[in-house]
C-alpha cells in the first residue's frame, strides 16, 4: 500500500525531478534582436522574456513533446515544437512583422486625410463647425482643402476642374440625390445634411474605390454615428431660426430626432441684401436616426430626413432695370436610408443597405410653372473578407432613378420631359498587402445602364509605398456618371460622361502634423455637348437643343497641404494651396475654354485657437482665389473676360460659459471685400449694339450668425461640442 | 478497497487545491511585481509573465486585468505618442478579453475608463471630447456594477474634477466622490488575495487637492 502510494506521488510530482534548460534567441527578419518578446510553453506557466540581446533562458519541469510559443508586440507569433528530456534545448526564432493598422501603409491617393484619429476621416463634425467661414456647412469646410475651387456664388463643391454635379454625396455608402438645399440663382446654397448627425466626413478628390460609382470627380462619404450615446436634449437658438433635438440611449442602441426651423426673414430685414426677396428662404426640417446593435456583431442603422423649403424673389432684367419677373421655388425633400452590417465567421463581413430619396420642386417664373419630381432607389450589398495580407471586397447595387418635369405656360400649354434610368452595377476589389511598406488595391466596376442599354467596365488601381516616415501613393481609375438631369431629361439617349484620373501623392503624418503634396491629371471624354453652340440655357426652362456626347476636356494640377495642431499650444491650423489648369469643350462652348467655375490658384489658411482662460475658441479663415473666366459678348472671343481675384477673411468665436452651453458667433468677409464672381449679360444688344451687363456679387457683403446651443442631460459634463 | 478510493479522492482534491495554490502563488508574485516595477522593460517582463499565466488559465480574468494594468503603467512611462497609443491598445485588448470572461466586472470596467482617460492625455485638443465621453461611460458602468469600487469612484472623481476646474464650476461633487473613495479603501475588506488594491495614494493626493 505504502509503495503504491509512493509510486502515485512519484507519478504526480515526478516531473519535477527531471528539469530541462531552454535557451535561445529571438530576432526579426533582418537579424536584429527583439527585446521583451514573450516565450512560453503552451498550457504551462513556464517561460521567460528576452533581454536586450533577444536572448532568453528558462528552466522547465515539463517532459516530452511540447509547443514553444514566441510572441512580441507588432510581430506575428510563432510556434516551435520542442522535446523536453532533461537535455538543454536551444531555439532560434525569427519573427515576421505583423501588419497592423498602426504601422501599415494605407492607400491615400485622392482620399483626403487631414487628421490622424481615423485615417479614413477627413473631418469630424467639430472640425466643420469650428471652421470660420464654413458656417457649419460640410461643403464650406471642405472648400478650405486642396483640390477644391472657390465658386462663391454657388456654395458648392467643385473638385479639380469638375463642376458641382461631379461630386457625389453618399450616406453610409448609399447615394444621395440633390445634395444641396434650394437657393436663388447666384446665391450660395447649403448642403442638406448637417455635419452634426454624422461621426465623420471622408472626402475623396479622385481615384476612389470601385464601390463608388456615378461620381465623375469626387466622392463625399458621410458616416452616420454608430457609437452608443447618452440620453440628452439639445436646444439651439439661432439668429436664423431654432432647433431642438433629443437622443434616447439604451444598452444596445439609441434613437435621435431633430426638428429645425429656419427663417431668414428677420435677418434679411436687418441686413441689406442684393437679392430682391419677396419671401426670404423659409425651411422646416425633421431628421431622425436609429441605431441598434444585435449581439456584438450586427449593427442596424436608419437615417432619415424630411425637408420643406420655399422662397420667392424678383428677377430683374439686365437691359431694363424696371422690368422684373417673380420667381417662386418650393421644394419637398425626403431621404431615408436603412443599413445593416454584420460580422460573419471566417473573417467575412456584410454591409447591406437600401435608400429612397424623393425631391419635388414646384417653381413659377412669371407665367411659366414647372413641376419637377425626382426619385431614386438605391439597393446595395457588399461583402468583405479580411485575411492578414488580403482584403477582398465585392458586391452589387441597383440605382433606379425616375424623373419627370412638366412645364405649363398659359400660351404654350404643357410640355413634359422625363426619364427612367435603372443602373445595375457590380464591383470587385482586392487590397493586397505585400509588406507593411507596400500595398496595392486593384478593382473593377461594371455597370449596365437600362436607359441607354450601355454596359461598361471601369478599372481602378491604387498603390502605396512607404518612403522614409511618409508614403508615396499612385492611383489610376476610370469613372463615369450619367449626364446632369437638365440634359438627360431633354435627350434620353445621352450616355454617361467619362473621366480618367491619374494621381501621384506624397503624405507624411507625424504626431499631429500632416504634410501632403499631390499632382494629378484628369481626362474627360463623352461630355454632353450641343451640336450647335449657343448660350447656357436657364435650368428652369425646358430645353429643345440637339445634344450628343462629343465633348471632352482635361484638368491637371498640383496641390499642397499642411496641418499642424502640435507646435503651438491650443492651436490647430492648416494651409492649402491648389494649382489648376483645365479646359473643356462641352455644352454650349464653341471651342475649348477654361470653364467659368475654374480658377488657377486657390489658397486657404484656417486657424483655430482655444484660450482656456476665456473658455473660448477663436477661429479665422482666409481664402484667396485667382481670377475666373466669364463670357463678355461685347468683345471678340469666348469666355475671354476675367473677374478680379477673390478674397475672404472670416472669423468665429465659440464661448463655453458652462459645461452645458455654447455661444457661437461668426462673421464672413470681415474686411468687406466686394467679390465679383462673374457677369451676366442681356440676351439682346441695345440700340447702340452693346449687350448690357451686370456683375454677379455676394448677396450681402457679410453674413453674420449668432447661435446659442444648450444641452440638457443627466451627465453634466456633456455639451453640444462633441456633436457639433 | 474503500480506503484506497478515499485516498485517491483525497489526493485528487489535494492536487486540484494544489493547482489553485500554484495559480494563486504565481499571480501573487506577479501582482507584487506589477505594483513595484519601475521601467518599461521591467513592466514588459511582468506583463509577459501574466500573459503566460493567462494562456494556461483561460477561464480567469485576473491575469488579463493585471496584464492590462501593466500595459497602462507602460503607457504612463512612455513619451512617444504612437508608442503610448500602442500600449493603450494592448491594455484595452486585455480588458476586452477579460470582460468576455467576467461580464460587468467593475474592476475591468474601471480599467477601461482609465485607458480612455489616458488616451485624452495623448492629444487633449483633438481627443478630449470623444475619449472623455467614453471614459465617463465606462466609469459609470463600473460604479453601477459595484457602487463601492474605490478605484472606479476615484478615477471618475478625477475626470469630473478636471471638467469642473475647466469650467470654473463647483468641485464639491467630485471632491465628495474622492472622499468616499478614500474611506472605501480602508473600509472594504476583501478576502480575495487577487483583488486589486491599488489607487489609494492617487486618491489621497486627489483629496489633498480638494482641501489645500
Amino acid at each position: 500500500m505504502v509503495t503504491r502510494l509512493t509510486i502515485f506521488w512519484f507519478l504526480l510530482s515526478g516531473t519535477a525531478l527531471a528539469q530541462t534548460n531552454l535557451r535561445g534567441r529571438v530576432t526579426d527578419a533582418q537579424g536584429n534582436p527583439i527585446p521583451g518578446a514573450n516565450i512560453l510553453l503552451r498550457g504551462t506557466y513556464d517561460g521567460s522574456s528576452t533581454d536586450n540581446n533577444g536572448a532568453f533562458v528558462f528552466v522547465s519541469s515539463e517532459k516530452g513533446p511540447q509547443i514553444l510559443v514566441i510572441s512580441a508586440i507588432s510581430f506575428k507569433p510563432e510556434e516551435q515544437p520542442v522535446e523536453l528530456s532533461g537535455k538543454e534545448v536551444f531555439v532560434s526564432a525569427v519573427l515576421k512583422e505583423a501588419v497592423t493598422e498602426l504601422n501599415a501603409v494605407v492607400i491615400t491617393a485622392g482620399s483626403f486625410t487631414a487628421g490622424d484619429e481615423d485615417r479614413r476621416t477627413t473631418f469630424k463634425s467639430l472640425d466643420i463647425a469650428s471652421t470660420a467661414g464654413a458656417t457649419a456647412d460640410i461643403a464650406g469646410a471642405l472648400n478650405t482643402l486642396p483640390g477644391t475651387q472657390k465658386v462663391g456664388e454657388t456654395g458648392r463643391l467643385f473638385v479639380r476642374g469638375g463642376d458641382d454635379n461631379e461630386t457625389r454625396t453618399f450616406i453610409d455608402g448609399m447615394v444621395v440625390l440633390d445634395a444641396y438645399s434650394p437657393s436663388a440663382p447666384n446665391t450660395p446654397s447649403r448642403g442638406r445634411f448637417l455635419p452634426f448627425m454624422f461621426k465623420g466626413t471622408s472626402f475623396s478628390t479622385g481615384g476612389y474605390s470601385a464601390e463608388y460609382g456615378q461620381a465623375l470627380s469626387s466622392a463625399l462619404a458621410l458616416d452616420s454615428k454608430d457609437e452608443d450615446e447618452t440620453t440628452r436634449t439639445d436646444v439651439g437658438l439661432l439668429s436664423v431660426g431654432a432647433d431642438v433635438a433629443h437622443t434616447q440611449a439604451w444598452t444596445k442602441g439609441s434613437a435621435a430626432a431633430k426638428v429645425q426651423y429656419t427663417n431668414l426673414r428677420p435677418y434679411m430685414g436687418l441686413i441689406n441684401q442684393q437679392v430682391d426677396w419677396i419671401t426670404p428662404p423659409l425651411s422646416t426640417e425633421v431628421s431622425g436616426a436609429v441605431r441598434q446593435r444585435f449581439g456584438d456583431k450586427g449593427l442596424l442603422k436608419f437615417y432619415g430626413n424630411a425637408n420643406e423649403a420655399n422662397f420667392s424673389l424678383y428677377q430683374h432684367a439686365i437691359a431694363d432695370p424696371t422690368g422684373k419677373l417673380p420667381l417662386e421655388v418650393t421644394n419637398r425633400y425626403r431621404y431615408g436610408n436603412l443599413s445593416y452590417q454584420v460580422v460573419l465567421p471566417r473573417d467575412w463581413s456584410v454591409r447591406t443597405g437600401v435608400s429612397y430619396n424623393t425631391s419635388a420642386y414646384d417653381n413659377t417664373l412669371a407665367t411659366l410653372a414647372q413641376r419637377e419630381r425626382g426619385t431614386a432607389l438605391h439597393v446595395k450589398a457588399a461583402f468583405e473578407k479580411t485575411t492578414s495580407s488580403v482584403v477582398i471586397r465585392t458586391g452589387g447595387e441597383l440605382i433606379d432613378r425616375d424623373y419627370r418635369s412638366a412645364w405649363t405656360d398659359e400660351q404654350q400649354g404643357t410640355l413634359t420631359q422625363s426619364f427612367h434610368e435603372p443602373i445595375t452595377a457590380a464591383f470587385g476589389e482586392a487590397d493586397i498587402t505585400f509588406s507593411k511598406n507596400f500595398v496595392a488595391r486593384a478593382g473593377v466596376r461594371g455597370e449596365y445602364n437600362g436607359l441607354t442599354h450601355n454596359a461598361a467596365l471601369d478599372p481602378r488601381l491604387s498603390l502605396a509605398r512607404k518612403l522614409g516616415q511618409g508614403q508615396l501613393s499612385l492611383a489610376y481609375g476610370r469613372f463615369r456618371q450619367s449626364p446632369q438631369t437638365q440634359w438627360l431629361r431633354a435627350n434620353n439617349q445621352l450616355h454617361a460622361e467619362k473621366a480618367e484620373h491619374w494621381m501621384l501623392s506624397y503624405q507624411l503624418i507625424t504626431n499631429s502634423r500632416t504634410f501632403r503634396a499631390e499632382v494629378y491629371y484628369k481626362r474627360y471624354d463623352d461630355l454632353v455637348r450641343f451640336t450647335v453652340p449657343g448660350t447656357l440655357p436657364s435650368a428652369f426652362q425646358p430645353l429643345n437643343i440637339a445634344m450628343d456626347n462629343s465633348g471632352n476636356g482635361y484638368a491637371r494640377g498640383a496641390e499642397l497641404f499642411w496641418r499642424d495642431n502640435r507646435t503651438f499650444r491650443n492651436v490647430d491650423y492648416w494651409i492649402s494651396y491648389s494649382y489648376l489648369d483645365t479646359r473643356r469643350e462641352y455644352l454650349y462652348y464653341p471651342t475649348a475654354a477654361v470653364p467659368s467655375f475654374a480658377s488657377a490658384h486657390n489658397f486657404s489658411v484656417v486657424y483655430k485657437h482655444f484660450v482656456p482662460k476665456l473658455k473660448t475658441q477663436f477661429g479665422v479663415t482666409w481664402s484667396l482665389a485667382s481670377a475666373r473666366p466669364y463670357h463678355d459678348p461685347n468683345r471678340p472671343g469666348f469666355l475671354q473676360g476675367r473677374t478680379p481675384n477673390y478674397s475672404d477673411l472670416s472669423a468665429n468665436v465659440s464661448y463655453l460659459p458652462t459645461s452645458w452651453m455654447i455661444v457661437h458667433f461668426s462673421c464672413t468677409n470681415l474686411l468687406g471685400y466686394d467679390n465679383i464672381f462673374g457677369y451676366t449679360y442681356a440676351t439682346t444688344p441695345d440700340a447702340q449694339g452693346v449687350y448690357a451687363g451686370r456683375a454677379i456679387r455676394q448677396p450681402a457683403t457679410r453674413f453674420l450668425f449668432l447661435g446659442i446651443f444648450i444641452t440638457l442631460s443627466k451627465n453634466k459634463g456633456i455639451n453640444q461640442l462633441p456633436s457639433l | 478497497m474503500k480506503t484506497k478510493a478515499t485516498i485517491l479522492l483525497l489526493l485528487m482534491a489535494l492536487t486540484v487545491r494544489a493547482g489553485d495554490e500554484v495559480f494563486l502563488q504565481a499571480m501573487g508574485k506577479q501582482i507584487g511585481a506589477v505594483y513595484t516595477a519601475q521601467t518599461v522593460d521591467e513592466l514588459q517582463g511582468v506583463v509577459n509573465a501574466l500573459d503566460r499565466i493567462g494562456q494556461a488559465e483561460k477561464g480567469r480574468w485576473e491575469p488579463l486585468y493585471y496584464g492590462a494594468f501593466g500595459c497602462l503603467m507602460m503607457a504612463t512611462r512612455e513619451k512617444d505618442a504612437q508608442k503610448k497609443d500602442g500600449y493603450l491598445d494592448q491594455a484595452l485588448e486585455r480588458v476586452n478579453r477579460g470582460l468576455e470572461i467576467s461580464q460587468d466586472n467593475s474592476e475591468l470596467l474601471a480599467l477601461e475608463g482609465f485607458v480612455h482617460m489616458l488616451r485624452v492625455s495623448v492629444d487633449p485638443g483633438s481627443r478630449g471630447q470623444r475619449f472623455s465621453g467614453m471614459s465617463m461611460k465606462a466609469f459609470n458602468k463600473a460604479i453601477k456594477a459595484d457602487p463601492n469600487n474605490p478605484r472606479a469612484l476615484s478615477l471618475m472623481a478625477q475626470m469630473q474634477y478636471g471638467t469642473a476646474q475647466f469650467f470654473g464650476s463647483s468641485t464639491s461633487e467630485p471632491c465628495g466622490m474622492a472622499k468616499k473613495a478614500l474611506s472605501l479603501f480602508d473600509a472594504v475588506k476583501n478576502d480575495d488575495a487577487l483583488a486589486p488594491r491599488w489607487g489609494k495614494e492617487m486618491t489621497e493626493s486627489m483629496v489633498k487637492k480638494c482641501n489645500p
